[in-house]
Parts: C-alpha cells; sequence; structure tokens
C-alpha cells in the first residue's frame, strides 16, 4: 500500500463517475456530426449539415441573442454583487453579516422553477410592479415585462447573483484588511483606497465570477422559457424545442456543442486574464 | 524654567471599551519630539487597541489624542500624517517596490518629479537602491521590512508607528535589523511608538518603555528605570527574571522602607508600601543577577538547594528549592561557577542590589 | 472619526444601495408568498383577500405529491452516493500525486461550466445508444454527475483546514492507516461532509434543467412537475408551494449556517 494507502479505493468511483460523464458528452459530440431522420428517432451517417444549418439567420440571431443576454447578465450581477460582497466581507456584527449571507444565497437554493415563477408574480400584467404602479395611478394600463428582453434580463441577474456573490466575497475575504489599513495610513481615503488597492487584488474573483456569470447564464433554461415565453430565446430552448418537438437530436446535439465551445472559449478568456494578474503579481 | 517642547504625541484619558471588556482604560502618554517610545505587554494588554487608536483606526470612547500639538481624535486616519509599518508590512502585493513606497506620495498629490527622487532617497537610506522594479513577493523578509519602513517613512510623518515589525523575521536577521532601525530613527529625528510584547526588545532599543497589563498603562520610564525600579508586582514580574521572597516590613523612613528577609535587611522603594503597616508580610523581589551564594551555614536570606543547573557559556542558571517557598528560585552565577545539582548553598543579596518589595496581593 | 460631506454622503449612498439590493434579491420571494394567500384563481394585486386554499391544492395535488417522492429518492440516493465518491476523490486529489490527477479533477469539476441541458441531453442519448430506459439509474447518475464538484469543494476545503499531524499522531501511535481513517480523519471531517451533503442534497432536489432532459412522467421530479404545472395552470397553487419552499429553504439554510457555519463551507470566510 505505501505512501498512499487506499488510492485505488479513493480515486476508483471518481474515475467511474468522470468517465461516465465523459460518454455523455462523447455522445453529445458524435450526435452533433449525425444526419437527422425526419419522424424517427434513430440518426443517420455522418455529416456537417447539423453545423451549417446553424448559420441560418434564426439559429444565428438566438446565439448572438444568447451571448448578447449573458454578458449583459453577468456585467450587471457584478455590479450589484460587487456592492453586496464588500458589505458582507466588511460586516462589523456577525447577525448583520449572516443576514447578508442568508439573503445572498438562499435564492441559489431555491432552484429556477420556483425563482423564476415568483419573478412572473412581479413581472405579470397583473403581477406586483404594475398593480403597484396603478394603485399609485402612475399608469394607465400595465407595462409589458413579460416576453422582452428586460424581463429576461432581470431575471437572470437575479439567479446569477447569488454566485457572484460568493466568488466576490472568497475574494474579497483573502485580502489580508492590513493592506487598506496600510492604504490609509499613508494618506490614501476610502475612495482612493479602494480604486488602488481593493479593485485590483479582487481582479481575480471578478474575472472568475464575471465567467461563471456568463456560464450559468448560458445554462439558463426555465427563465427564458417562462418570462420570455417563447418569444426571447436562448439556445438552450432551441435544443429543447428541437429535441423534444421536432425530435431534431442531432441538430440539438450539434447547438450544445457549439454553445459548449463559446463558453469554453470565453472562460478560456477570462482564464488567461487571470493568469496575466497573476504573473503581474509575482 | 525652559518651555517644554510640543510634544510629538500626547494620549489624554483615552479609555476605549469592545463591548463589556475595557481594552485601554484612562491612558494618559506623552512622547517628546524624537523619542522612541515602546509599548510592551503580553497579548491582550491593550498595547495594539492603544496603537489602533493612535493610528486612527479605532476611535475612543473618551479622551483625546493630540499629534505634534494638533487635536487628532477625530480625524480619519488618512489625514493624521502618521507613518505606519505593519506587522506582516502590509506591502501591496500589485505594485513594484518603487510604487510602494511612492503610495503615500500619490495620495498627496506630490510632483511626479519630486515624488521619484524622494522615493529614491528613501530606498538610498534603508540600502535598497536598485530594486525599484522587483515585487513584493521577490523580496526576503529583511527586505520586505526595508521597503515598508522606506514607505513610511518617504511622506516624512509627524509620527512613526510601528506593529510588532520583527515578529516576522528569524532571530539573526532581527538583531541587526534593530540595530539599523534605531539608527535611522535617530539620524530623521523622528518621534516613534514601538509595539512588540518582546522585552528584550523593549528595553534595548527604546528611549522609553511604557509597560501595559489588562488595558492600562503600569508604568512609563527609560528601560533602566523599568528594570531597576519597577512600580508594581506586575512589571517587576513581566520585565526580566524576577524571584520573590517572603519578607516583613520594618519600618518606612520618608523615600525608602526598610523589609527583612530570613536573616537580611534590605531598604527599598517605600512608594509601593504606602498603606502597609509595619510589621506585616510582604514579597521581596530580587533579579537572578543580584542574589549572591555562599557556602551553607551564612546568615543570609534562605538556603537553598540546586535543583538543576542550566549552562549558557558567559553564566549558568541554578534552579534551587528553599524551604517554604512554592517557587523555584532563579540564580545568575559565572559560567565557570562550580555549583551542581544537589550542592547546598545560603543565599545572600548583593550589596549594590535594586531590592523592591510589594504588598502581598489577594 | 468625522468624514468629510462627501463621504458621508457617499456612506450612506452605500448603505442605501445595498439595501436596495437585498429588496432586489428578497423581492420576487416576498411577493409570490403573499400572492400565495390570494382567494382568488388568478394573480392580481394587491391581493383582494386571504385564503389557505391554495395550500391546500398545491399539497393534494397528485403530480406535486409524486415529484416530491420522486425528488426525495433521486436526492438521497444521489447525494449520499456523491458524498461517498467526492469525499475520497477529494482525498486522493487533495493529497496524493497520481497519474491522471489534474484530468480527473478537471472532468469531475467541469459540470459546473457545463451548460445542465448539455448535461441533459448528453445522458439522455447515452441512455438511447445503451439502450437503457429513463429509470430512477440514469436520473441518479445524471445528478451525482452534477452534485459531485460542490461535494468535492466542500470536502476539500475540510480537508485543507485539517490538521495533518493530527493523523501523523495516531500512526505513531500505532494505528494504521485504515484505522486512522475511520477514527480521525473522517470524524474531523464530518462537518465538511454534512455541509457538503446537504448543499448536494438541496441542489440535487431543486435541479430542473438537466431533469427535464432525462425524466420521464414516472420519474419526474419536483421542479419538473411545477415546470410543467405553471406552463398549464395560472392558479397560484405554484406560488403557495413556492412560500412552502422559500420557508424550507431559508430555514435549512439559517440552520446550516448556525450549525456549520455557512461562511465557511461557502469559502467567504477564514478562521482565524
Amino acid at each position: 500500500m505505501g505512501k498512499r494507502p487506499f488510492l485505488g479505493w479513493f480515486v476508483t468511483p471518481g474515475a467511474l463517475c468522470a468517465l461516465g460523464f465523459a460518454a455523455a458528452m462523447a455522445a453529445v459530440l458524435q450526435y452533433a456530426f449525425r444526419a437527422h431522420i425526419p419522424g424517427s428517432l434513430e440518426v443517420g451517417g455522418f455529416t456537417w449539415a447539423n453545423f451549417e444549418g446553424m448559420l441560418r439567420p434564426l439559429y444565428a440571431t438566438v446565439f448572438l441573442q444568447t451571448v448578447w443576454l449573458c454578458a449583459l447578465t453577468a456585467f450587471f450581477s457584478l455590479l450589484l454583487g460587487y456592492p453586496l460582497a464588500h458589505a458582507l466581507v466588511h460586516a462589523r456584527s456577525t447577525a448583520w453579516k449572516s443576514v447578508l449571507l442568508v439573503v445572498a444565497v438562499t435564492p441559489l437554493f431555491l432552484g429556477e422553477v420556483v425563482r423564476t415563477y415568483s419573478w412572473l408574480t412581479v413581472l405579470g400584467n397583473s403581477g406586483f410592479v404594475n398593480g403597484a404602479l396603478l394603485w399609485l395611478g402612475l399608469i394607465d394600463g400595465p407595462i409589458q415585462f413579460m416576453f422582452t428582453r428586460f424581463g429576461v434580463a432581470l431575471a437572470l441577474v437575479h439567479v446569477t447573483l447569488p454566485v457572484m456573490v460568493i466568488m466576490l466575497a472568497a475574494a474579497l475575504s483573502h485580502i489580508d484588511r492590513d493592506y487598506e489599513r496600510a492604504a490609509h495610513s499613508l494618506g490614501a481615503g476610502p475612495v482612493r483606497s479602494f480604486l488602488t488597492v481593493t479593485l485590483p487584488l479582487s481582479m481575480p474573483g471578478i474575472l472568475a465570477g464575471t465567467g461563471t456569470a456568463f456560464a450559468w447564464t448560458f445554462s439558463a433554461f426555465a427563465t427564458p422559457q417562462i418570462i420570455g415565453g417563447g418569444r426571447v430565446n436562448m439556445v438552450s430552448n432551441l435544443v429543447y424545442q428541437l429535441g423534444f418537438s421536432s425530435f431534431n437530436f442531432p441538430f440539438a446535439a450539434s447547438l450544445s456543442i457549439v454553445g459548449l465551445a463559446l463558453t469554453a472559449a470565453v472562460l478560456g478568456l477570462l482564464r488567461i486574464g487571470t493568469m496575466r494578474l497573476e504573473r503581474v503579481g509575482t | 524654567m525652559a518651555a517644554e517642547p510640543r510634544p510629538a504625541l500626547q494620549v489624554d484619558g483615552v479609555t476605549r471599551r469592545f463591548g463589556a471588556v475595557t481594552a485601554l482604560a484612562d491612558a494618559w502618554l506623552k512622547v517628546p519630539p524624537g523619542e522612541f517610545l515602546t509599548l510592551l505587554g503580553p497579548s491582550g494588554c491593550g498595547k495594539s487597541t492603544l496603537l489602533n487608536l493612535i493610528a486612527g483606526f479605532l476611535e475612543p470612547d473618551q479622551g483625546e489624542i493630540f499629534i505634534d500639538g494638533a487635536l487628532v481624535t477625530e480625524v480619519p486616519v488618512w489625514q493624521r500624517g502618521i507613518g505606519m509599518v505593519f506587522q506582516n508590512y502590509a506591502l501591496f502585493p500589485h505594485m513594484t517596490v518603487a510604487k510602494n513606497v511612492a503610495y503615500g506620495l500619490a495620495a498627496r498629490r506630490v510632483p511626479r518629479e519630486e515624488a521619484a527622487r524622494r522615493v529614491a532617497e528613501a530606498l538610498a537610506l534603508v540600502k535598497l537602491t536598485g530594486m525599484e522594479e522587483r515585487k513584493p513577493r521577490q523580496l526576503s523578509g529583511g527586505q520586505q521590512q526595508r521597503v515598508a519602513l522606506a514607505r513610511a517613512l518617504v511622506i516624512r510623518p509627524k509620527l512613526l508607528l510601528l506593529d510588532e515589525p520583527f515578529s516576522a523575521l528569524d532571530r539573526n536577521l532581527r538583531g541587526a535589523m534593530q540595530v539599523e532601525l534605531r539608527e535611522i530613527q535617530r539620524s530623521l529625528g523622528i518621534a516613534t511608538v514601538f509595539v512588540t510584547h518582546d522585552q528584550g526588545e523593549a528595553l534595548s532599543m527604546s528611549d522609553r518603555v511604557a509597560v501595559m497589563s489588562e488595558g492600562r498603562i503600569r508604568q512609563v520610564g527609560t528601560p533602566e528605570a523599568i528594570y531597576r525600579r519597577p512600580a508594581d508586582r506586575f512589571v517587576a514580574e513581566f520585565v526580566g527574571d524576577v524571584n520573590r521572597l517572603p519578607a516583613r516590613l520594618v519600618a518606612v523612613e520618608g523615600e525608602t522602607a526598610l523589609v527583612e528577609c530570613g536573616a537580611c535587611r534590605l531598604s527599598v522603594p517605600a512608594a509601593p508600601l504606602a498603606a502597609a503597616a509595619a510589621g506585616t508580610a510582604v514579597d521581596l523581589f530580587l533579579r537572578p543577577e543580584q542574589i549572591r551564594t555562599a557556602p551553607p551555614g551564612t546568615p543570609g536570606l534562605t538556603e537553598a538547594v540546586v535543583a538543576a543547573r542550566a549552562f549558557h557559556g558567559d553564566h549558568a542558571d541554578l534552579h534551587c528549592d528553599a524551604p517554604g517557598m512554592a517557587q523555584r528560585l532563579l540564580l545568575r552565577v559565572p559560567g565557570h561557577a562550580a555549583e551542581g545539582p544537589g550542592a547546598r548553598l545560603a543565599l545572600l543579596p548583593d550589596p549594590s542590589a535594586d531590592a523592591v518589595a510589594f504588598p502581598i496581593s489577594g | 472619526m468625522t468624514l468629510g460631506p462627501g463621504l458621508r454622503a457617499l456612506q450612506v449612498g452605500l448603505r442605501l444601495l445595498v439595501l436596495a439590493i437585498i429588496g432586489f434579491i428578497l423581492l420576487p420571494s416576498v411577493v409570490v408568498s403573499i400572492a400565495a394567500f390570494s382567494d382568488r384563481a388568478i394573480l392580481t394585486f394587491p391581493p383582494t383577500g386571504f385564503s389557505w386554499r391554495w395550500f391546500e391544492k398545491a399539497l393534494t395535488y397528485e403530480d406535486f405529491q409524486q415529484g416530491v417522492r420522486n425528488g426525495a429518492i433521486v436526492m438521497l440516493l444521489a447525494s449520499s452516493i456523491a458524498l461517498v465518491i467526492g469525499t475520497g476523490a477529494a482525498m486522493a486529489i487533495d493529497r496524493y500525486r497520481f497519474r491522471g490527477r489534474a484530468l480527473l479533477q478537471a472532468m469531475l469539476l467541469s459540470p459546473l461550466v457545463v451548460p445542465h441541458f448539455t448535461v441533459g441531453l448528453g445522458f439522455l442519448i447515452l441512455a438511447a445508444q445503451i439502450g437503457m430506459a429513463r429509470t430512477y439509474t440514469l436520473v441518479v447518475a445524471c445528478h451525482v454527475v452534477l452534485v459531485l464538484p460542490f461535494v468535492l469543494r466542500s470536502v476539500t476545503v475540510s480537508l485543507r483546514n485539517l490538521d495533518g499531524r493530527l493523523e501523523q499522531a495516531a500512526a505513531s501511535l500505532g494505528a494504521s492507516p485504515r484505522r486512522v481513517l475511520f477514527t480521525v480523519t473522517l470524524p474531523l471531517l464530518a462537518p465538511g461532509l454534512a455541509g457538503g451533503w446537504l448543499f448536494a442534497a438541496i441542489l440535487s432536489f431543486n435541479e430542473f434543467t438537466a431533469s427535464l432532459f432525462v425524466t420521464a412522467q414516472r420519474t419526474q421530479t419536483l421542479p419538473v412537475a411545477m415546470y410543467n404545472y405553471v406552463r398549464e395552470y395560472a392558479d397560484p397553487s405554484m406560488a403557495a408551494l413556492s412560500a412552502i419552499y422559500i420557508a424550507v429553504t431559508a430555514l435549512l439554510l439559517v440552520l446550516a449556517n448556525r450549525f456549520l457555519g455557512l461562511g465557511r463551507i461557502l469559502g467567504v470566510e477564514h478562521g482565524r
């Protein structure tokens, strides 16, 4: 057994699990290059047709819209997440800290369906926002939030915010408080010390949080499906439709693969950014 | 009478509580220009609280703080004109050495050329010329400390604060850095408040030492005064090694009091015994090097048996058991002295001994 | 200390901003909970009356009941299996050097960034290829893969905080590696394991997108049942169920925070 007791026991189940996941991903990859036989679940021979089909405006638009929504969502959850993470890490009383923490992460554990449905009650034509505005007499008829890109983006920001807060808070909590104190002792006020010390030092967390928010938004399904109502579609909705309405699994697979490649590319770019930052830091 | 120079730092009756705990109680302190003052005490004694109050990281519940004659109690840290060296230096890891040192100048909007000149001067002062473009992580512990010092000094602070700056250095480097820091501090004539729990460091570096415990400043004085004439039982026991012997107060005569221990009579400062009546039992404190040995049977403080001997080169420590004493006595004898375990000795006070005595406390 | 008027305003502004963000996070949960007590079959604001009937309907709706049962089965199996696999893998990855270590780690963590619809699609196609029906096994396997990264992270954090000298002490006292593992390592890891299991369980119970692909009518979990309900009906039964969900989740998190230290599990706080 030597110096690594139980190595086999520890690794084998994990390796099997990884293998299963790899097989599933390989299955998607394989299907992406197979021909669709309409009306049948069987697939045909090797083809590039699926990827060519993606260039059609309908699909290209959805791709662009998805990337745009992902970028928008990542940006706004960063904007909202940073002050919250900062408040969480710098909270003076433990009670306030606990409140912030539980509030910040609870939505993460509610699941997409409950959260999206809740937004329905907020944004719907007879929902909370319209009800309140009508009651106050500020508007005459309901404002359309449902089935708009704004409504979808709002709900998506809500979905990604907890992850963003956790990643930013993790990064911020690793910054030694003495750096800020040192900046103050050298004559830098709160604004200057934040911009020159805290913000640059939290950059790895910002990049990690943005990347994760991007990937999570790409993964979102129920939010664009319910709030978007078929009018604001993302890649995920298309994949589901193609699979379960048209039974065109090869095309669904090819869309997934391109989406995966795109996510990987974005994460890769951010990773390079992080590595460059770390090199600067040495 | 010459006018007293304006103190670089003045702490007037400052109190700070954390919840129910009083971290600092009614502290009074004056640091004249150019003085190196050390706050010494065990962890939790309030020395860090006091330093943070002076720096402005904490606000006092009561009392006022003046830096260079100006009231700063309500002034935020960044406007106090202090320089501070942190325990782990807190060098900004994303900036070069030069950027770190220039940080305070940039915050003060010093013109670029003047800033560059002053950074070069400061780095020359701490012997780091040529290291400008290094990152903190590429420096040794000693070099990091020099950068931290240069960064704190380049802004020409009115007061330099040092928060246990040597605790992260290994022993060999520590001594050299202590000497160097003191040289730089003296050459610039900058008033300095230094925090440490290491009494050796405090005694060797300071102009004056403030000994603290349980949120109170127990005694402020020169290192020699602290060592030879401790004001209370805590200071006597915390600074240096000391032996406690049972004694009896004989009489108080003005500034001095007479106490009796075994067959010896010793004069001690009267102030700590002001409240005690003649005849009451007191504790006599004697440093290890202030006790001499004599053949058994000689009338002295007590008789004792050597239990263990620890050799330290130039001297040896004898740990002795004396009848009726719960604590072992510590004697410091020349390294060549022959007494070993089992030896029976009589103990006598050194004629020049600075003995002190305190009433027995509950 | 006294701040200038500019800084004071900034400080107040920041505080208000944080409160506004908290409001944004809480708003849907609060609104849906109010809507749950509506007395009408259609959502309206402000509500016109008060009733418990939607709670009654939600709790007696058969698809929901079935969803809870299925979800509980999948959750218990998936999170327990993930805990065992994840603990072993975390120990091996954190402490040993072996061939394929980096690959194994990357593979096990990658479901974090692979879109869930892709994972679901993959397992669905894989099942079709090997001729497996959409059974519990498929759902559980899919969930194990999806929650494993969270277990891995939680256990790794606990392992890093574990003082290795305790295990060395046990070994020096003559304990075999097996005895060290079961009497020292695992008991010390217990809070981290409990936290990891809890996270895995909550995430599995709430997982929706991948489940939509791999569940059949017979195996559908609660989120899938809820999604199907929302598509067909507009009455506040879903609001009632959401309110219960929110209450239970918040309670679990408060308890987790009290007993396990949420901040430490999530890595946003460090013991000093």
